[in-house]
């Protein structure tokens, strides 16, 4: 029942040697360009309707804080499904990382950078253990992180009851300000400033490129996908299976924690809510960007493009003045859009470029 | 993930039926416990009723669950349908003036319908259910919220919220309705050759092709059910509360899955448990009652929730792995 249909493009990190006539398919399938053509489209009809959708100040620089979270956010939910696996528990894995990070900043008074480290470290280790339970044991992933969700929901609410006020930590460690509301146009050399682009977005840009990195190039990230097509195969050709899934819960836990680092810089605290909203927005850049269920090919680049989609749907509509309930109804139809469409753009470019039948 | 053993279906079927004693030992056993610390106040008639009262709708969101888990696929969109289908019914009849039977007929339909499409949108794109049911329950978040924004209906039926919390012998209303759906669907899965045929789709969808079963129905079918089910966890949710708002259903996504996992129900589909998810239901009840009277943290509930899925996941685990071994 798996819709799993390799393709062969540029952005797509892919097992080596695909079907030959994979190789055939128009440039016109790949999904990145729908997903870049629907976005423009998007922004040209709100820019027109709402000129206010290009203001730099109200929109364009809160959209890009939204956008690295939800990015961040997508790429942990990636990382678990580039071995065929999911991550249910990203937002109360970023909640208790920032816990941690909190902890740290406001009790050991650990600067930013260094409190940031041992919240991911916490945030890693938690994806390990679950990538662990999952390796070793053998149960669903599914059950495993719904498990874990459940869990860790308690343990940060329990601990949160002990600290301060009991939803958050009142510490704002030096720099957590500052990268929340300076944009790099604050910073100018002589008469030349930077772009409009919010302190928070390189993170969210070097993160991206990083996982991409290791999924296109790198061994490790190569074999973690190996694992997710096929874990006998994988084994077979004496790759660490286990090792490989406990990495990729790893990354997944880790840049839940960094997800959860940038939404507390953009609420400006570290409370019990974080993550409470990312289980929605972690599958769907992903799934937008068409990174598959099944496991063993991975699209950064369509995992960017599918946030991007979905917080411009997001921000339009609201601009627009829906209230933002209302707004899902829009955001669940494009997905389901988007999604029929890719099936039937395969289909057709399978015809044509396909075998002779 | 599947296994192509030969007597998987009987080994899981073995597997099913442990579970389900395993799971009244436990719920006996909290039972028993919850007894004697609390000297007795479990005991009392009115604490038994208030404990099958809530009840129903976990059982109701659990079964919805599972009957998509019986074809091997998810249906996310089971915790917002349930607070659509309870706005709805309340729409109809506050703003419709609809009489209550009307309305509860209704709101059971609208979850069908709903659960239909799911079901014909999977079918007709061959997109993963999982996605497409994402994709749904994101657009019924919407609607559920659509219907009357932040406003709470209320004073709906005098009739049926009597109905809610009236009790027969000590026994709610809403849990005998709930005991004889879920009877319902125990013999339609062990009984009816549709539910057979389900389960077939499920264990084996090649096999069950070749067997002249139609997996695409068996897929509408188990959504069309879903939805059904999650309907009838609407309007018990109407009847039991006298007022409803758009954040019903909020906190029973994850819920309608712990039962039906803790219950013995494989995900990968084709074994289907309906005493074990109800079982299930009923322990994570007794997890609520006891935070309740020995009025600890609610926050350790969450907790001990999450320990017993992966706790009963591991014990099936171990045991099928013992069983493997020792042949």
């Amino acid at each position: 029942m798996t819709q799993h249909t390799p393709t062969l493009s540029p952005e797509r990190s892919e097992l080596p040697s695909p079907p030959a006539r994979a190789r055939a398919l128009p440039f016109w399938a790949n999904p990145r360009l729908g997903l870049l053509v629907v976005i423009v489209v998007l922004v040209v009809v709100f820019a027109a309707a709402r000129p206010a959708f290009l203001n730099v100040g109200l929109t364009i620089v809160p959209m890009q804080s939204d956008l690295s979270v939800f990015v961040v956010v997508g790429l942990a939910q990636l990382a678990a499904l580039s071995l065929g696996h999911m991550n249910l528990a990203i937002g109360p894995t970023a909640a208790f990382a920032m816990f941690a990070m909190g902890w740290a900043c406001q009790d050991l008074h650990a600067p930013l950078l260094v409190g940031l480290l041992f919240g991911l470290a916490v945030g890693g280790l938690v994806g390990a253990a679950a990538g662990w339970t999952v390796a070793t044991t053998g149960v669903n992933s599914f059950v495993v992180t719904l498990a874990l969700n459940f869990a860790l929901l308690g343990v940060v609410s329990l601990l949160y009851s002990g600290v301060g006020d009991g939803v958050a930590f009142s510490v704002h460690p030096a720099g957590m300000d500052t990268l929340r509301d300076n944009t790099f146009s604050d910073y100018c050399v002589g008469n030349v400033c930077g772009p409009p682009v919010p302190l928070v977005v390189p993170i969210a840009v070097v993160a991206a490129v990083i996982v991409a990195i290791l999924y296109r190039r790198s061994r490790l990230g190569r074999e973690i996908l190996m694992t997710g097509a096929n874990v006998k195969a994988a084994e077979l050709s004496a790759i660490p299976t286990h090792r490989r899934i406990v990495q990729a819960h790893l990354l997944s836990g880790l840049l839940a924690g960094l997800a959860g680092f940038l939404l507390a810089v953009d609420n400006g605290a570290f409370s019990a809510d974080i993550g409470s909203q990312f289980l929605l927005p972690s599958f769907l850049g992903p799934i937008l960007g068409g990174t598959a269920l099944a496991g063993g090919a991975v699209s950064v680049l369509g995992t960017v493009l599918g946030a991007t989609l979905t917080e411009v749907v997001q921000t339009g509509l609201n601009l627009l003045q829906f209230q933002v309930e209302k707004s899902k109804i829009y955001i669940g139809i494009v997905l389901l859009l988007a999604l029929s469409l890719d099936r039937a753009r395969h289909v057709i470019a399978h015809r044509r470029g396909g075998r002779p039948a | 993930m599947t296994t192509t053993d030969l007597d998987e279906p009987a080994r899981s079927r073995f597997s099913a039926h442990t579970t389900e004693f395993t799971l009244a030992g436990i719920a006996a056993l909290g039972y028993v416990v919850l007894a004697a610390t609390t000297h007795g106040s479990v005991l009392s008639g009115d604490t038994i009723t208030a404990i099958l009262r809530f009840l129903a709708v976990p059982m109701m969101v659990g079964l919805s669950q599972m009957a998509v888990l019986a074809v091997g696929q998810m249906n996310l969109s089971v915790g917002v349908l349930t607070g659509f289908t309870a706005m709805a019914s309340a729409w109809l009849m506050v703003q419709v003036g609809l009489p209550a039977w009307l309305a509860v007929a209704g709101g059971v339909l609208i979850g069908a319908g709903i659960g239909l499409v799911n079901g014909l949108i999977v079918v007709f794109t061959r997109i993963n259910g999982f996605v497409v049911t994402l994709a749904t329950m994101t657009i019924i978040d919407g609607l559920r919220f659509g219907v009357h924004g932040t406003g709470t209906y209320q004073h709906y039926s005098a009739g049926l919220v009597a109905l809610g919390q009236g009790a027969v012998l000590g026994v709610p209303d809403v849990f005998i309705l709930a005991v004889l759906v879920a009877v319902a669907v125990a013999v339609f899965f062990r009984r009816a050759a549709l539910g057979r045929q389900l389960l077939a789709s499920g264990g084996n969808p090649f096999a069950a092709r070749l067997s002249g079963v139609s997996n695409d129905r068996s897929l509408v079918i188990a959504h069309l059910i879903s939805g059904l089910l999650a309907g009838v966890a609407g309007v018990i949710t109407v009847a039991l509360s006298g007022s409803v708002n758009a954040t019903v259903g909020d906190d029973l996504l994850l819920p309608s899955f712990a039962a039906p996992i803790i219950g013995g129900v494989a995900l990968a589909g084709g074994v289907v448990s309906v005493v074990g998810t109800c079982l299930a239901a009923l322990i994570v009840r007794l997890v609520d009652v006891a935070q309740a009277q020995y009025s600890i943290n609610p926050e350790w509930v969450d907790l001990i929730i999450g320990a017993v899925v992966l706790g009963a996941v591991l014990v099936t685990q171990l045991r099928l792995g013992r069983r493997r071994r020792g042949r």
